[in-house]
């Protein structure tokens, strides 16, 4: 039986509907009022996943809005895409937050930017604007202009819930804290130092990267991908290249495909050495925080050296990469991972030999099996609390096909189980990068890029993905009739994390927080756009 | 002049001499930690006269005050800063007497030291941010726990001496050299454990953090500025300083001088210089070698110094 057949028996809906619109990725139009029926199918019935739920407005071509999901089938390594159009004389649709908390702060945002309310949400309050954001401007829809200024309203005290009993009060930190960090607010209630519930308040660095990939030449979008989240330079910009070489049917050369994985996998190493050492940091165990960093420099100096850039920006390219590196370079690489190795088993041995830091660790930040599945919770956060998910292996991308890999996961889910997923998948990357290196193919002229089209095939959509350090980062890019972006819908793992984090807290202790906040390290930045 | 008024004026001045003394030095032993922290990762860390820029820099910047602090939360800093310059002159340093011994011991010294203590708490409380009240419990209950454990601990010095006064401690403790008693070395493992709680060393606090919610010394703080800021930061490093002169009189007496001879007072210098480096490395080392305990552990912690000193009390007896 093909993919869509079993898909479309396992949905419930005829043969034609289901439609293959490339390799990996199925698309099916629905009634607005079957999305909740839907959505129990694809839940129950295919084990699917939730990984990004948004709008379009297309009352310019067709006069409709459409909500859109798009649900990872991983038993079935494909993608389906779900629309529903909706009319704008009836500007809503129903919501399925209540049973699947997955799509509640999609939803809301959905509601933010577009004026289509999720009928039956739980919690109807602003989740993407502040609210100090007048009624009624809905910066995603095509008739709001980009530069647009509106004004500052009196808006309400936004709806926290209240905390009551004796001795319980709230505690707010943030936006602005005490050291660089990106700005969020937290809301602790709080009986002395046990925390009874934590409370979020994120999008302070909105700044409508959506709406800006609108008015954006695509051939000038991976500039914009990149700087979504900082530290996921490399993972956005693969997500976005991958989505137009779908569009435009181009796939990059082998070389290419295999150095992108190097650039992913380069990305994990820094970044899950940075973490180690920010959790360290965290606990004050200083000794072990300056290895982590001295380590994560050397990673930094090394991609500099390769490829220009510290944090590998600019070196992916439509169709392929914007450089190639040098024989003398691959081996540079290979020799510094090799010495890599050995420095960062020498760290998770210093770590797991000190008591004192064990004990800062273990039992901290639960965050449930049970409630990480409800959340819809994805990446490297997931694995750490048990569950087997990775783009790498269910959707392969770049040149990942061929590779041999473990998907590490750990059953804890509290802040020891996200630092041992943290270090095995280290040894991952390294085996990956390692592989690859030795099934290089060869350097030849212009055999890092395929040449792009001039145009983009107009009115059709795709999906790029890259499953990055933090987990996996979509973009869905819809062209309108001249082959020019019509939407772009960025998702980055944080977004559907940062609610785990509520979870994970309530039964620790305040002091404890910063610990497991670091342990999880989500991007402000990705998460508000 | 009667010989009683000479004998006060004398013991003021000296008590002057003390009290600058020991703020000039203060702030490089602060420095001194910081650079030995750095070298153990591999850093560079600061220049030895760091201290001494940061309390400058403070000191020529504007204060800024909440619109909601009363005179408490100005008074807390400065309270604070007399309180602890008051403690130097109850402490002998490199004499075997303290300037002000004739004023109290062992009782004065812990008392005038809560006294800064309970103004800081108190102060951080007044402007109504989360993070003043979250310091000012943290610090008192830590402080309720090492309070007790440091009078046990200096009791059982006092009990071998036969006094409580500091400066006839000194000078019991100079008289019989260091002996390795087992009550001695309890005594003083317990009291180092407490001189780490009290000056917010790790295990207990981190001074080197940035993250408000884990932080106890420092969340008193984060509304100063200024002036205010720099009495507070001036006033923690003399604690610190005092505690160490405190633990190098009672358990490593030798090279104090007994007279205020040059020459004596001289080598009295060097000597309380390196016990204090020996000491301070002794404090940077378990800052290395430690992560923070979690904060409901810090009890368990000061428990285990004031079982140590209650263990040190009852060894005198035996």
């Amino acid at each position: 039986m093909s993919v869509v057949s079993t898909v479309a028996t396992a949905l419930g809906v005829a043969e034609e509907v289901v439609r293959e619109v490339r390799a990996g990725e199925l698309a099916l139009e629905v009634e607005r009022s079957n999305l909740p029926a839907l959505a129990d199918r694809v839940f129950l019935g295919l084990e699917g996943r939730l990984l990004s739920l948004f709008a379009s407005d297309e009352r310019q071509a067709t006069g409709r809005f459409v909500v859109r999901q798009v649900w990872s089938l991983p038993g079935h390594r494909t993608f389906l895409h779900v629309a529903a159009p909706i009319d704008p004389a009836l500007p809503s649709f129903p919501s399925i937050s209540a049973k699947y908390p997955v799509a509640n702060w999609f939803e809301r945002e959905v509601m933010d930017l577009f004026g289509l309310v999720p009928e039956g949400h739980p919690n109807l309050a602003r989740v993407a604007l502040h609210d100090d954001w007048p009624e009624g401007a809905w910066p995603l829809r095509k008739d709001f202009p980009a530069d647009r200024i509106v004004p500052r309203v009196q808006g309400d005290f936004h709806p926290f819930r209240p905390v009551t009993g004796e001795g319980v009060f709230q505690v707010p930190v943030g936006p602005v804290h005490a050291g660089i960090i990106e700005p969020g607010h937290f809301r602790f209630g709080v009986a002395g130092e046990p925390i009874l519930y934590l409370q979020l308040r994120l999008f302070y660095v909105h700044k409508g990267t959506e709406k800006r990939f609108e008015r954006l030449p695509w051939r000038h979008g991976v500039f914009l991908a990149e700087s979504i989240s900082g530290d996921t330079s490399v993972g956005h910009a693969l997500a976005y290249a991958h989505a137009i070489e779908r569009l435009a049917n181009v796939e990059p050369p082998p070389r290419a495909r295999a150095l992108r994985v190097v650039l992913l996998e380069l990305e994990r190493l820094y970044n899950h050495t940075a973490d180690i050492g920010g959790v360290a940091t965290d606990v004050a165990f200083s000794v072990a925080a300056s290895r982590a960093q001295t380590l994560r420099e050397g990673l930094l100096r090394l991609q500099d050296d390769l490829f220009g850039s510290r944090l590998m920006r600019s070196v992916v390219a439509l169709g392929g990469l914007r450089r190639d590196v040098s024989p003398e370079g691959l081996i540079k690489l290979r020799k510094h991972l090799e010495h890599f190795g050995k420095e960062f088993d020498d760290l998770i041995r210093l770590l797991n030999d000190a008591g004192s830091f064990g004990d800062r660790v273990d039992g901290t930040g639960i965050l449930t099996q049970q409630a990480a599945r409800d959340l819809g919770i994805v990446g490297m956060a997931a694995r750490a609390s048990g569950l087997d998910m990775d783009l790498r292996r269910d959707h392969p991308h770049d040149a990942y096909e061929g590779l041999r890999f473990e998907v590490p996961v750990e059953q804890g889910g509290d802040v020891r189980a996200r630092l041992t997923v943290r270090a095995r998948e280290v040894a991952q990357s390294l085996s990956i990068v390692r592989q690859v290196l030795d099934a290089m193919p060869p350097l030849s002229s212009a055999s890092f890029r395929h040449p792009m089209p001039t145009r983009l095939p107009p009115r059709a959509s795709a999906l790029g993905w890259a499953e990055a350090w933090r987990g996996p980062c979509t973009h869905w890019i819809a062209t309108d009739e001249r082959g020019e972006i019509a939407r772009v819908k960025i998702t980055d793992p944080s977004f559907l994390n940062w609610p785990g984090i509520v979870q994970a807290v309530p039964g620790n202790i305040i002091p404890d927080f910063p610990v497991i906040n670091k342990s999880f390290n989500f991007s402000y930045s990705g998460n508000d756009r | 002049m009667t010989p009683v008024l000479s004998d006060a004026l004398r013991a003021f001045g000296l008590a002057a001499l003390q009290a600058v003394f020991l703020l000039a030095m203060a702030p490089l032993l602060k420095t001194l930690i910081k650079m030995m922290k750095a070298r153990l990762q591999n850093r560079q860390g600061p220049p030895l006269l760091q201290g001494y820029y940061d309390l400058a820099k403070l000191l020529r910047k504007e204060t800024v005050r909440s619109e909601t602090a009363s005179w408490v939360f100005v008074a807390g800093p400065r309270v604070y800063f007399a309180a602890a310059v008051s403690a130097t002159t109850l402490v002998p340093v490199l004499i075997s007497a303290a300037p002000l011994e004739a004023a109290g011991g062992v009782l004065l010294l812990v008392g005038t030291l809560a006294l800064g203590r309970f103004a800081l708490a108190t102060a951080a409380l007044d402007t109504g941010s989360p993070f003043g009240g979250m310091g000012s419990s943290r610090d008192m209950t830590i402080a309720a726990l090492a309070e007790p454990a440091l009078m046990l601990g200096l009791f059982t010095s006092g009990l071998a001496a036969g006094t409580l006064n500091l400066g006839a401690l000194a000078r019991s403790a100079l008289q019989h050299g260091v002996t390795f008693h087992p009550s001695d070395v309890l005594a003083f493992a317990g009291l180092f454990i407490i001189v780490l709680a009290e000056t917010g060393r790790v295990p207990v606090d981190n001074p080197a953090t940035h993250l408000e919610l884990t932080m106890i010394h420092e969340a008193m703080l984060l509304e100063y500025s200024g002036p205010d800021l720099a009495l507070v930061e001036w006033a923690s490093a003399v604690k610190e300083l005092l505690y160490l002169t405190l633990l190098v009189d009672l358990f490593m007496p030798v090279g104090m001088a007994t007279s205020a001879e040059p020459v004596a007072l001289l080598m009295a210098l060097v000597a309380w210089a390196g016990k204090v480096f020996v000491l301070a490395i002794a404090v940077t080392i378990t800052e290395s070698m430690n992560a923070k305990l979690r904060l409901f552990r810090v009890p368990e912690l000061v428990s285990i110094s004031l079982g140590l000193a209650f263990l040190a009390l009852t060894i005198r007896f035996l």
